[in-house]
């Protein structure tokens, strides 16, 4: 949470000025009952219009102030609280840019989503609140009692009472609440998710005719949800009356002390009714101050969400020389091989068994890899590593005969192009997604990858390369955001392009015609297809065999066909017939 | 006017209840008015004692008046805060009784809606309406209930307590507060634009957000985080300059109207001054017209408040009711009469004839499709991506209605049949993989619920899914949360085929069954498939032709249309679209 701090740094003075404007505000209003007393005792008992009408004019005027010195604090308290959020969500947004593939898979989408939107606006509205209101209510308070010590100390004590208890059960039942609150969200939470679980899986209830079974459940979760409404509403209702009796407790108490001293002749009756209107004014700022004080343990808690993920650091260093500039200028020794892996294994951070094992391999210039294994076997992750998305836990991985480690990330996104698993477009047009490789690209070379990717025709029907893509590309198909994506790829006319199983929604037919031009690319790419179907790689130069992580055998297709079982049950399965 | 009718109607099983919650607010609200009119009597009781003459004469008296009028005004403070606290039980009792039978209502229609609305409307919105809507709802009444009432009473009877006090003040405070509506619904009414355009750019920033984060794998594999950090800087440039105008000027209704408030109140002061020196008021009353006008734009705020609450919580309603309105799905007349046709021939004999369907009128897709199935026959389906492979077991399922033509099973029209029956009687796994929340034989016994364990674990044994349930933390009995969450598709897969495995159905639908998992493991299920489909009519998409080769007759389908029909060999022979498909998959670069 402190170092959330650091993003009010710039703005000092607003958090300054913005609490003393409102304390200032507060301490005008503290002058309205002395000004009442003053009408009653000397105005009114002495029948003097001039104090009266004086006694106006310093009303209005105490209004006044109040207003502007409010005016003031509200302005700045605003300026604070927005920049503080900008600054908070540009840094945070950079952050979450920066972090690498373990980290974002242990963060999870939704939490980094809902840190980003919904918890910085809790810090925002945390933060104007606080400054607004977090002295100015004890300020009313405990000035509302400092006032009436200076008029009479035995009903002062009435106050130092009723305050304590006060604050006591006000704070209490907003524990209370909390706790509630939380069980309610809870409960929330298991109808929302019964809802949507029903909504997904709607074919599949109808089909097994699971409906009573699903309304039954949904029917139980509801009661307990609405019951806990119901227990958490009745506790929050006990705070009205509860502190509605306490302070008329209190003004009753202080009307009857107030009429033995005014007996006594110690206090005159301008000043209880001074007490009175006192004793009004703490009720409406406790309540504000206990609603603040929730405000700032919701604010706290966002913070320290935020704070948690800005302790998650990037697990990767960048290289710092850019080898690129290196190999431009003198070859390599070690050109012969575009990609090379010695001794490769992979751990994921959060996974008990290694992924990969003992992974070698090398590839020349401009060969066709495939890769090929079961579901979960570790194709993926094989190429991921190519891309440095994740560490190698052993061994190394080399490109152009240095190690990927070396080289900067740039440089590296540059040389290696992925088409990812899961086919992702962004809004804006077609045009606006291809140059995410290339921003210079121009529209020939950008139709000219359409055509590669298969895309062409069926772009030309949408608008060619003014298209309009939606939010995560919803208005195309998912074997047509395989194949944009694959163009978009193909933009940055990458060395090394790998292709991660980016083929799956397309027919045969196309699957082929793709692979047929993706061999035909004039700059030559070593190309690595990542299938689970064998006549996607069956034609490569080398494929790669995957069998739980690791390497089953390394071949040319016919060559695997002799030596290499778990190959031959693959091939097997899918061509010789098998019914199903 | 027709939402709130309709609320109404669901009030009326709580009549009493709400009867009596008006009471008790009547209750309170009118002894929490006198408190101050006593508080001020007791005050100018005081007022004689502060007379240096009147302590002499009888000092004993007043101090016992000031006593018994005390005690009243306990009494009246107790009074209302008990009748408060009961209201606030019984109102909170109603609302959450209402809102959750609507909750309850709105799902037992969502077991009923038609796929062509769930198809339609995204997952979020609907769930949406069940959730916030009813939510927002429950809070609207809740206020409206508790507030509103109380409210009105408060008003007239603050006006009256008043008029009666002095009239003169009274209409003092009657014409000046309207003021400080005035100043609210000016600033109210500046700062709407304000507000609108931070939430369209908020909106705007949670979109790219949801984006670029949501997708950040890919951001990253092609570099573009310094771009994404560009325009997200843009938009929150922009965020930054319309939320300070929105906050700031939106906080200036407080200070502006409490200044308002300030002036009554003044005003008050010096009326109620000028005529007490009259005689015509006394110190007391004064003090109590004082509170009175403190206290008199409270409820003001207060309904006002509710009314924007009420307004949102009733198009919050109308949204409900009009997804309560929803057409359903319906079954066949002879639910009516429910005679369960238990002398239906049990041949799975499918005939189709002359079918013609589309999801969107303009777009016609399948047209004139006629297809003979014969007891035991698997037929299999192929064809390109949109060919209508999936509709068509939209059809057969009855998940849609079919436009024109009939469909026949064991010479019945579907239509005629229960939807239950009808569904019963096929087992259908898909390619999107549903696991709900519960354990692993829960959702493996979702194939038939009177199942036992052992036949369930028999059943995941003969698809081969045994083994790695076995490895699971807590085998059979692991929560599976989150559809399924680290099982891997092939896994989740393999447990949607275990339940119809368990199921035994009459007849079998595989759309695409085994998509996710490999080919390896697919071979051993393919053999309790083949021992399933063993005299079962089955019908079977697949992308993979390798899966469907020995399918009795294999259907090539294309945009809506059978083109060719015939078993594998056949078609091979026939040189068309099929061996184009076949030999697409053999034919390397």
């Amino acid at each position: 949470m402190k170092r959330l701090l650091v993003y009010l740094k710039g703005y000092k003075k607003e958090c300054i000025l913005a609490p003393l404007f409102k304390m200032l505000e507060a301490s005008f209003e503290l002058f309205v009952p002395l000004v009442v007393a003053d009408l009653i005792d000397n105005g009114i008992a002495r029948m003097d219009k001039g104090i009266i009408v004086r006694s106006f004019v310093l009303l209005v005027i105490l209004g006044f102030i109040g207003l502007v010195a409010s005016l003031t604090a509200q302005f700045f308290a605003a300026k604070a609280a927005v920049n503080f959020a900008t600054d908070l969500r540009h840094s945070l947004f950079s952050h979450l840019m920066k972090l690498g593939f373990p980290e974002i898979d242990r963060l999870g989408t939704s939490t980094m989503i809902t840190r980003m939107t919904s918890d910085v606006n809790q810090l925002q509205n945390g933060v104007n609140m606080v400054l607004r209101l977090f002295l100015r209510s004890p300020f009313v308070v405990f000035g509302a009692m400092i006032m009436a010590f200076t008029i009479d100390v035995k009903s002062a004590l009435i106050f130092l009472a009723v305050i304590v208890t006060l604050s006591f059960v006000v704070f209490g039942l907003m524990i209370v609440d909390i706790r509630l609150a939380s069980k309610v969200q809870q409960d929330l939470e298991r109808v929302l998710s019964a809802t949507r679980e029903n909504l997904n899986g709607v074919r599949v209830i109808r089909a097994f005719c699971k409906e009573k079974e699903e309304y039954n459940r949904f029917s139980e979760d509801n009661g307990i949800l609405t019951a806990a409404l119901n227990h958490a509403s009745n506790m929050t209702a006990m705070l009205n009356p509860l502190t509605y009796v306490m302070i008329n407790g209190a003004i009753i108490a202080l009307i009857y002390t107030g009429a033995l001293h005014v007996s006594k002749g110690i206090i005159s009756q301008g000043q209880v009714v001074a007490l009175y209107n006192y004793m009004s004014q703490i009720l409406v700022e406790l309540i504000k101050l206990a609603n603040l004080i929730v405000l700032i343990i919701k604010s706290v808690a966002s913070g320290n969400r935020v704070s948690a993920v800005f302790d998650i650091n990037p697990s990767m260093k960048d290289a710092q020389i850019d080898i690129a500039d290196k190999e431009t200028q003198g070859e390599s020794e070690n050109g012969k091989y575009s990609v090379e892996y010695r001794n490769v294994s992979l751990t994921y951070p959060t996974a008990g068994d290694a992924s990969l094992e003992n992974i070698s391999f090398k590839v020349e210039k401009g060969r066709t890899v495939g890769i090929i294994g079961g579901t979960g076997c570790g194709k993926t992750s094989l190429v991921h590593l190519l891309c440095r998305f994740y560490e190698v836990s052993n061994g190394e991985v080399l490109i152009n005969g240095t190690d990927v480690r070396e080289y900067t990330t740039d440089s590296l996104r540059k040389k290696v192009g992925i088409v990812m698993q899961k086919a992702v477009l962004f809004k804006g047009t077609l045009r606006d997604n291809l140059r995410w490789a290339d921003k210079n690209a121009t529209d020939e070379e950008m139709n000219e990858a359409l055509m590669n990717a298969q895309a062409y025709d069926m772009m030309q029907e949408k608008g060619g390369l003014d298209a309009v893509i939606e939010q995560g590309g919803r208005n195309f198909s998912g074997g047509q955001k395989q194949r944009l994506s694959i163009a978009r790829t193909l933009i940055g006319k990458p060395e090394i392009l790998i292709l991660d199983d980016s083929s799956s929604a397309l027919d045969y037919l196309t699957d082929l015609n793709l692979r047929k031009a993706i061999s035909r690319l004039e700059y030559d790419p070593t190309v690595f297809i990542v299938s689970g179907r064998c006549a996607s790689i069956m034609s490569a130069d080398m494929i790669i065999v995957l069998d739980d992580g690791k390497v089953a055998g390394i071949g040319r297709h016919d060559e695997l066909l002799e030596t290499c079982d778990v190959y031959k049950e693959i091939y097997a399965s899918q061509y010789k017939g098998v019914s199903v | 006017m027709k939402t709130i009718k309709r609320i109404m109607r669901y009030l009326k099983n709580n009549i009493w209840l709400a009867f009596l919650s008006m009471l008790l607010a009547l209750v309170s609200a009118v002894s929490a008015l006198f408190i101050p009119v006593i508080i001020g009597n007791a005050i100018d009781t005081i007022g004689l004692l502060d007379d240096p003459d009147f302590i002499v004469t009888g000092s004993v008296f007043p101090i016992q008046s000031i006593i018994i009028s005390l005690g009243f005004a306990a009494a009246l403070v107790f009074t209302s805060a008990l009748c408060q606290q009961m209201m606030s039980i019984i109102n909170n009792k109603v609302t959450y009784r209402v809102v959750g039978n609507i909750r309850e209502e709105m799902f037992a229609k969502l077991q009923k809606m038609p796929l062509s609305y769930l198809d339609t409307h995204p997952t979020g919105e609907i769930v949406s309406k069940m959730i916030n809507d009813a939510e927002q709802l429950a809070d609207g009444l809740l206020l409206g209930f508790s507030n509103f009432f109380t409210g009105v009473v408060t008003i007239l009877g603050t006006i009256v307590l008043m008029l009666l006090l002095n009239w003169k003040v009274a209409l003092l405070v009657i014409c000046l507060t309207p003021l400080s509506f005035l100043v609210a619904k000016f600033i109210s009414k500046h700062t709407y634009d304000m507000f609108k355009i931070q939430n369209e750019t908020k909106a705007e920033q949670t979109g790219y957000i949801d984006e670029m984060i949501g997708n950040e794998k890919v951001v990253k594999s092609f570099g573009r985080e310094e771009e994404a950090i560009k325009e997200f800087d843009e938009i929150n440039k922009r965020l930054r300059e319309c939320s300070l105008k929105a906050v700031f000027y939106s906080s200036l209704t407080n200070p502006s109207t409490r200044f308002v408030n300030a002036c009554v109140y003044a005003a008050v002061a010096l009326s109620g001054g000028l005529l007490a020196i009259n005689g015509a008021l006394s110190v007391g009353m004064l003090t109590t017209m004082l509170c009175y006008a403190n206290q008199y734009t409270k409820p003001f705020n207060e309904i006002t408040g509710v009314i924007t609450e009420l307004q949102n919580a009733l198009s919050c309603g109308a949204r409900i009711f009009e997804f309560l309105d929803e057409k359903t799905e319906t079954d066949s007349k002879v639910l009516d009469n429910s005679v369960e046709n238990t002398e239906r021939d049990m041949e799975e004999h499918v005939v189709i004839s002359n079918v013609s369907f589309s999801y969107t009128p303009e777009k016609p897709l399948i047209e004139n499709f006629d297809l003979d199935v014969k007891p035991g026959q698997s037929v299999a389906i192929v064809g390109p991506t949109g060919c209508g492979k999936t509709t068509f077991i939209n059809l057969l399922m009855r998940f849609y209605e079919i436009n024109e033509g009939k469909i026949e099973i064991g010479g019945e029209d579907i239509r005629d049949m229960k939807r239950h029956d009808l569904r019963r009687r096929f087992g259908m796994v898909l390619q999107d993989t549903w696991i709900k929340n519960g354990t692993v034989l829960e959702n493996i016994l979702i194939g038939k619920a009177d199942a036992t364990r052992e036949e369930a674990v028999n059943a995941a044994k003969a698809v081969h899914a045994h083994g790695f349930i076995k490895r699971l933390s807590n085998g059979y009995d692991t929560v599976l949360s989150d559809n399924g969450g680290d099982l891997s598709a092939g896994q989740k897969q393999l447990i949607c085929i275990a339940r119809v495995m368990l199921m035994q159905p009459d007849m079998l639908i595989l759309d695409e069954a085994t998509s996710n998992i490999d080919t390896r493991t697919e071979i051993l299920i393919s053999r309790a498939f083949d021992e399933l489909m063993k005299d079962r009519t089955s019908f079977v998409v697949a992308h993979r032709l390798s899966t469907i080769v020995n399918a009795d007759v294999i259907l090539v389908m294309k945009d809506g249309h059978i083109i060719e029909k015939g078993k594998h060999e056949e078609l091979l022979k026939k040189g068309g679209f099929y061996r184009d498909l076949y030999m697409s998959q053999y034919s390397a670069v």
